[in-house]
């Protein structure tokens, strides 16, 4: 098992090790998660608690709830002893220090020149780094001024294929340590050689694993679970991490929302874990819960850019004005020009019905980043609301063509398709959306009205969909209703009446009332009151007594036919006396 | 979004772009710039045709390279070239720095005359095809940024050093490496220094990577490298990538190199049009076109122009044709989506109004048709009912009609039975009216709506096309006075040859004025590509060949015969009419001029046309052979066509064989054989696909003949008769004669001539009301044989209508009914009392001759021997020994053959 002292050993020394390469984010990321590890109470500092004070009583009442109920020895994932990642050799040469401020002052060139004659590992890994930083930074500005009339943008790296060749002939020899395993995969990964990408990245994190960044580098690479079940990683805490992270992306939120949970038990301060939870409960539509989480997060670290385009989700399907317009400012201030900056303000105009501004505002996001997911599927939200469908369908497709599981996207083709009176045609994007969120009952019951429209009017698949609805958990009720009145069209009382008795039921359930609950109760007593089910009619006619209006009227006038057929008189006959 | 706010028609510089540029300076030069004295007008009109065609062709996608261009440039000729070469290449080794393409731009503008026009300067107009081209080369280059100049400039060195390099290594233009500055020369040797250390490299490894099987060629390509053109580097090294995933990060070092700089794509227009002329060549080799290395350059296309959306349906019509519906599927919803049925060429303005909403009503139609070659029938008719609606809403008229076009196509093909709940739910008014009739009346009244509205937009090609639909409509459906009410109207049914050939000569009208319609682009495109290839063609000829004179007469007369050529989709309409035109002379009974119009189409429009319906033309003509040339002609024929249409999805080629092997094995008497192929043929028609009703049909036909030959008269009989409930069941009223034809035959064969008469009285006033001539020919043949069946009293009477069909029989008819004909009319003349063999032998024997002779190619032994038998009689008769024991020789030689057929078993089946 791991204790949190090694656990906190093995950060420490990995953060030095990523710093000391320019590794910023994994170290920025080691950082985080080893602040989130519980302070052992022995070498408290000042620092240390004025940080922990700012948690959450919330939090800490969950965490220590947990750490009660589940203790310690659960945390027995890796019997074999992570060795320690040995410390590097003390003395950096000059030429290395020099480097690396180049390299910190982004001046990546200048950065691998000094370095070009250095043979030792960390050099070659610092210089072929800052090439493939400067390539990459060269790659971004061309795509800028190629961008042809076509939308050309085959600005490529131009330092990939001397890096390549560089890093494979030093595979090949066996000079190459793990950082340079994590470099050439990433190469390989933009050369588009997904496979040879993934077998370098595994090499590089089995005899690495602190590295953040080429554990999520090996994540995008796993775009499905049979691949993610194919890497042969050796056993770390690290890998927890991971799998929890690819389970999520993979939409498996439960089984990543358990990894979390188990982590939290050493890094139970981990603002990253908590991040990531927000975002699998978000996905199970659990907005209450994210909500808190995220307020949470606020709370400890106030600057925070990262994540929050998901919290302003939450808060819009809340309809937080205010709350949302605080976040964005909050988050202007911040940084502007971040795209999830640029997301939320859009998000505001959005819920402030200024669809032309948050248009603009997306377009922003999708210029400080051209792949990023939901900018433009928001956008085609914005589009669909102002009515512009065919920009609307295009937003959604190159939504759907960056990540083809994205199945709101899908969802939103299949809705402007129907808009333009196409209802036949946006049956096929339901159908793809529903493939990759089975489980939601608004895309079942999508599909269902698409079906149920004028004209395709294909009822038995509507009432085959609602049907799928219920079983979702419908949560707004309307499939079990739809039912319903689906089967009394057809004909069908005996299936009609089944469905508006579970309808009534969830009504009582839920405390509800309305024009739907007086459909329900005149169905039902007049269909059982033609089946002669006279105690069942009456039942449901003295709970139509308790509301006024015509259903009144209409509930004493079957009472009173009720109590006809019961006393004997063939009330039926009558009528068909010549009179 | 970046989708709907570009401009389709921008234009950027490219190296490539300069060379034309500066070559166009040569040919139009400004007053102060140094002129090349042309020898002649002709040289210099030359000049200006190569110019012309370079902006226009559309052979691929990629402008070509430096090393191309020079070669192409060589190919014009004469004393030209080595100056002209020189000086691109001065010019080009002069543009030491992104302020000499400020210069030379300046410089270009000058052969645009502007006013002031000297004596003898050639100018450019600048609203010329050439002088536009400057002119927007100028403009896109002004709009440059810095950036963009600095791109510009570097990749015009990467495009001259590549033309170096070849150049060194072959030591072909030492000369122009004279006049190369030293700043080039340095660069030149870099690019060669970098060609070798790829070359060690690949060494190193092969070294390593002993069991890469792509090594050698790899290798090769390194040394030849510079050589070969670049898509064929990329194609090539893109199987090196896919074939290990160890061996490509080496080989892949070597694509990068050299593909990563200069790809050039070719202006918008150009890539539209080979991307057409891509899409015609998928359509008309269909499934035997193989889709891979389309596949691979749309990919790359994409790369490199991911706002082109028209790829994405190009690779739609790929997948279609090599029928992987997902992927088709795919693509077709990923093009609408993009392009919203907005996008086309710059030329053509997207017509006002329906922009604003985009044209998925577009995308609607095309998933119709797709769902109907997938064979998903009623799924197509949902969507085009959709398609319907949907540009009624939007009032796109000309999409209205080719949907209607293609429902009515849809449901004469499929001819679903339950297509009334589908079509009575629409709202439509074209649909509804329809839904209460039957299959046959809404295909006919589509078809009216689509050709009205065909009509008033002027959509030449979709009248053309309704046309023949109609006139295939009026060759199949038998139609019946409107006016059919109470008992006492007549309910005759007939059809009308005149209509028929009245839809077929209107379609066939859009030969004449085709050329209001199509789109100039593609044919000037192409006709550039071909002139260009022609002059890459020459130049390799030019080696062995002397004679200039007839060459350049031969390359008139290509290109003329290309100016005067027609786009391919209206001669394939045309095409299409001739096919039609030869099956209803097939039905109406002429063949000759059925022959005569099937071998126009294969061989006039036997390269344009799809390759199904090639098939179609090649089927008829061996069915032909075999009719009237006998089967060994036949199943020679058939042997070629089965090689040619061997990948033709779906062929038909099976049946036909089939179909040929069953009359042979009749015909021979080998009726086992004959019975198999008959239950083959049955298989055929009710697939797991579905029933091919007229296949059907025929089966059971040939199985009552089959029955017939083995003499089981009371079995053929019953066959007959439920295949006639059948026809009248499905309406097949022209089966319904054969059928009818067929049952005297039975009744003639079993003698029961008085049982046979009315049957064959009814299948002649068929085929009176049908104008089915040939039939009615041998239905009057048949009801003669059974006049004469009746007694030999009845011979006068029977030669009479024999010899007023006999016309029809000579002219029309094929081998088997000519010599049933001769011989019926020798027994006619036999059993007349007033006959006398010796003195009137001549006509009884002649007759009997052609019979015999006409029989022997057809192998049927039962007719000869019996035609052989009369003419031995008829010998005896006249005491001429030798000549009668000659004919029983071959009399008693057939007669065993039709005893033991198996000896002689074709060796086809």
């Amino acid at each position: 098992m791991v204790s949190k002292e090694s656990c906190r050993n093995e950060i420490r020394a990995a953060i030095r090790q990523l710093s000391d390469r320019c590794l910023y984010s994994a170290a920025k990321w080691a950082g985080e998660q080893l602040v989130g590890i519980e302070q052992d109470p022995s070498n408290f500092t000042p620092s240390n608690t004025r940080f922990q004070r700012g948690s959450s009583s919330i939090r800490r009442r969950f965490s220590t709830s947990e750490s009660i109920t589940t203790p310690q020895p659960s945390v027995g994932f890796s019997q074999a002893v992570t060795p320690l990642p040995e410390e590097d050799e003390v003395i950096d040469g000059d030429l290395y220090l020099l480097a690396k401020s180049y390299f910190d002052c982004r001046e990546y060139r200048r950065a691998s020149h000094v370095l070009r004659d250095q043979m030792s590992n960390k050099s070659v890994f610092l210089r072929c780094y800052a090439l493939y930083l400067a390539g990459e930074k060269r790659k971004e500005e061309e795509m800028i001024e190629l961008e042809g009339p076509l939308g050309k943008s085959d600005a490529i790296n131009r330092e990939l294929v001397s890096l390549e060749r560089e890093l494979s002939a030093l595979k090949r020899s066996g000079a190459i340590d793990s950082f340079g395993l994590y470099l050439y995969g990433v190469v390989l990964k933009e050369k588009g050689n997904e496979s040879l990408a993934r077998a370098s990245l595994v090499e590089s994190v089995n005899s690495y694993p602190w590295n953040w960044s080429a554990w999520s580098e090996l994540q995008s690479l796993c775009t499905s679970i049979e691949i993610l079940n194919s890497l042969n990683l050796s056993n770390h805490w690290m890998k927890e991490f991971f799998l929890a992270n690819a389970y999520q992306e993979l939409r498996m939120h439960t089984e990543s929302l358990a990894k979390y949970d188990y982590l939290q038990g050493i890094f139970s301060f981990s603002n990253y874990i908590q991040a990531q939870t927000a975002k699998a409960q978000y996905s199970l539509r659990e907005f209450d819960q994210v909500e808190i989480m995220f307020e949470d997060l606020l709370r400890n670290d106030p600057y925070r850019v990262e994540d929050m385009d998901l919290y302003s989700n939450v808060l819009y399907a809340k309809e937080a004005c205010a709350a949302l317009s605080y976040l964005a400012h909050k988050v202007f201030l911040t940084d502007k020009y971040r795209p999830e900056s640029c997301c939320i303000i859009g998000n505001y105009y959005s819920l402030k019905g200024q669809h032309e501004k948050a248009v603009m505002y997306f377009r922003r996001a999708l210029k400080l980043n051209k792949k990023y997911l939901s900018a433009w599927t928001l956008m085609g939200h914005e589009y669909v609301e102002m009515k512009n469908t065919p920009a609307a369908i295009d937003a959604y497709r190159r939504a759907v063509d960056i990540n083809p599981c994205d199945y709101r996207a899908w969802y939103g083709l299949g809705q402007a398709y129907e808009m333009m009176g196409m209802p036949f045609y946006a049956l096929h994007y339901f159908r793809k959306s529903i493939f990759f969120l089975p489980n939601d009952s608004r895309l079942w019951i999508a599909m269902a009205k698409c079906y149920q429209t004028e004209q395709l009017y294909m009822l038995e698949e509507a009432i085959k969909c609602y049907k799928r609805a219920v079983n979702c958990t419908d949560t707004e009720g309307i499939a079990l209703n739809q039912l319903a009145k689906l089967h009394q069209k057809l004909g069908r009382n005996e299936e009609a009446a089944f469905y508006f008795e579970k309808d009534l039921e969830r009504m009582d359930a839920e405390g509800l009332e309305g024009p739907n609950m007086f459909e329900a109760l005149v169905f039902l007593a007049t269909h059982f009151k033609t089946h002669k089910k006279f105690e069942e009619a009456e039942v449901y006619c003295t709970r139509l007594l308790d509301y006024s209006g015509p259903e009144k009227e209409k509930a004493k006038s079957l009472l009173r036919g009720i109590r006809m057929a019961q006393t004997g008189f063939p009330s039926m006959d009558i009528e068909h006396f010549p009179l | 979004m970046a989708g709907l706010t570009r401009t389709a028609g921008a234009f950027s510089v490219t190296p490539h772009k300069i060379s034309v540029c500066i070559l166009l300076e040569i040919y139009a030069p400004s007053a102060q710039y140094l002129s090349y004295p042309f020898h002649s007008v002709s040289e210099h009109n030359r000049l200006g045709l190569y110019l012309l065609s370079l902006t226009k062709s559309c052979d691929d996608i990629f402008e070509p390279t430096l090393e191309e261009l020079l070669h192409q440039l060589r190919g014009i000729g004469g004393s030209m070239d080595a100056w002209l070469t020189g000086q691109l290449i001065k010019r080009f080794s002069s543009l030491s720095s992104p302020d000499d393409l400020m210069t030379f731009f300046n410089e270009i503008r000058g052969i645009l005359g502007n006013g002031f026009v000297q004596d003898d300067q050639i100018i450019l107009d600048p609203n010329s095809n050439l002088g536009m081209f400057v002119r927007r080369c100028i403009l896109a280059f002004n709009l440059l940024s810095f950036e963009g100049v600095c791109h510009l400039f570097s990749s015009i060195e990467v495009y001259c050093k590549e033309e170096l390099c070849y150049s060194a290594q072959y030591g072909a233009s030492d000369k122009n490496l004279e006049s190369l500055t030293q700043y080039d020369q340095m660069d030149m040797e870099y690019v060669m220094d970098k060609a070798t250390e790829k070359l060690e490299l690949q060494k190193n490894a092969c070294g390593s990577l002993p069991f890469h099987l792509h090594t050698p060629e790899a290798l090769f390509k390194v040394t030849e490298g510079l050589l070969i053109t670049r898509k064929e580097k990329l194609r090539t090294s893109k199987k090196t990538t896919e074939a290990t995933p160890v061996a490509c990060s080496s080989s892949s070092t070597v694509e990068d190199t050299l593909a990563d700089e200069s790809l050039f794509l070719r202006t918008n227009l150009q890539i539209q049009g080979f991307l057409m002329e891509q899409a015609n060549k998928i359509e008309i080799h269909g499934s035997s076109f193989s889709s891979s290395p389309i596949e691979s350059f749309l990919e790359q296309l994409q790369n490199l122009a991911p706002e082109l959306h028209r790829v994405h349906f190009l690779r739609y019509l790929n997948k279609l044709h090599s029928d992987d519906y997902f992927s088709a599927l795919d693509n077709l919803l990923r093009y609408f989506d993009y392009s919203a049925g907005t996008e086309g060429f710059d030329l053509v303005p997207p017509s006002t109004g329906c922009s604003m909403y985009g044209r998925y009503e577009i995308a609607l139609l095309c998933l119709g048709m797709m769902h109907f070659r997938f064979g998903h029938p009623n799924l197509a008719l949902e969507v085009l009912t959709e398609a319907v609606r949907v540009s009624q809403q939007l009032s796109n008229d000309t999409c209205l009609a080719y949907t209607l076009a293609a429902m009515s196509n849809l449901l004469s093909e499929m001819g679903i039975a339950s297509t009334t709940s589908v079509l009575g739910s629409s709202y439509s008014p074209v649909t509804s009216t329809a839904s209460s009739l039957s299959v046959q009346q809404r295909v006919y009244i589509l078809l009216k709506e689509s050709l009205r509205r065909a009509d008033s937009l002027k959509l030449r090609r979709l009248v053309a096309s309704n046309h023949l639909a109609m006139a295939k409509f009026e060759l199949m459906h038998v139609q019946r006075p409107l006016l059919s009410f109470g008992p006492k109207a007549s309910i005759r049914h007939k059809t009308c040859p005149v209509s028929v050939c009245k839809e077929i000569r209107l379609g066939a009208h859009l030969i004449s004025d085709f050329s209001s319609e199509n789109s100039t682009m593609t044919v000037d495109g192409s006709l550039s590509t071909i002139w260009l290839k022609n002059l890459q063609k020459r130049w390799g000829q030019d080696m062995f060949s002397h004679d200039s004179g007839s060459r350049k007469s031969s390359i008139f007369f290509q290109f003329y015969d290309r100016l005067v050529s027609i786009p391919g989709s209206v001669s394939q309409l045309i095409g299409a009419s001739y096919l039609l035109r030869a099956t209803s002379w097939e039905l109406f009974g002429s063949a000759p001029m059925a022959r005569m119009n099937t071998l126009v189409y294969a061989t006039l429009f036997g390269d344009s046309s799809s390759s199904s319906d090639a098939e179609l033309a090649y089927l008829k003509l061996i069915q032909h052979l075999a009719l009237y040339k006998g089967y060994k002609d036949a199943f020679a024929a058939l042997k070629i066509a089965e090689e040619k249409f061997l990948t033709v999805s779906k062929s038909k080629m099976l049946l036909l064989k089939l179909q040929l092997l069953h009359e042979h094995a009749l015909h021979r008497g080998n009726l086992k054989l004959a019975q198999r192929m008959c239950n083959e043929l049955g298989g055929l028609a009710s697939t797991t696909m579905g029933v091919d009703m007229e296949l059907k049909v025929e089966a059971s036909l040939r199985e009552a003949r089959t029955l017939l030959a083995a003499k089981q008269y009371s079995q053929a009989a019953n066959v007959a008769h439920s295949l006639f409930c059948t026809c009248h069941k499905f309406n097949l009223q022209i089966e319904k004669a054969s059928v009818l034809l067929l049952l005297a035959e039975i009744h003639k064969k079993s003698g029961n001539a008085v049982l046979g008469l009315p049957y064959a009285l009814a299948s002649i006033s068929f085929c009176q009301s049908f104008n089915l001539d040939l039939l009615k020919a041998s239905a009057t043949l048949t009801l003669a044989e059974l006049w004469l069946g009746l007694g030999s009293n009845h011979a006068k009477r029977a030669l009479d209508l024999l010899h007023g069909a006999f016309p029809m029989i000579l002219g029309h008819g094929g081998l088997e009914l000519r010599a049933r004909a001769y011989i019926f009319e020798a027994n006619c003349y036999l059993s007349d009392p007033s006959f006398s063999v010796s003195t009137d032998s001549e006509t009884v024997l002649d007759s009997l001759r052609q019979a015999s002779d006409e029989l022997e190619a057809l192998e049927y032994h039962e007719l000869a021997a019996e035609a052989l038998y009369l003419i031995s009689m008829v010998y005896d008769k006249l005491g001429q020994l030798e000549k009668r024991e000659e004919a029983a020789a071959l009399f008693k030689m057939h007669i065993l053959a039709l005893e033991n057929p198996q000896d002689v078993e074709p060796n086809m089946a």
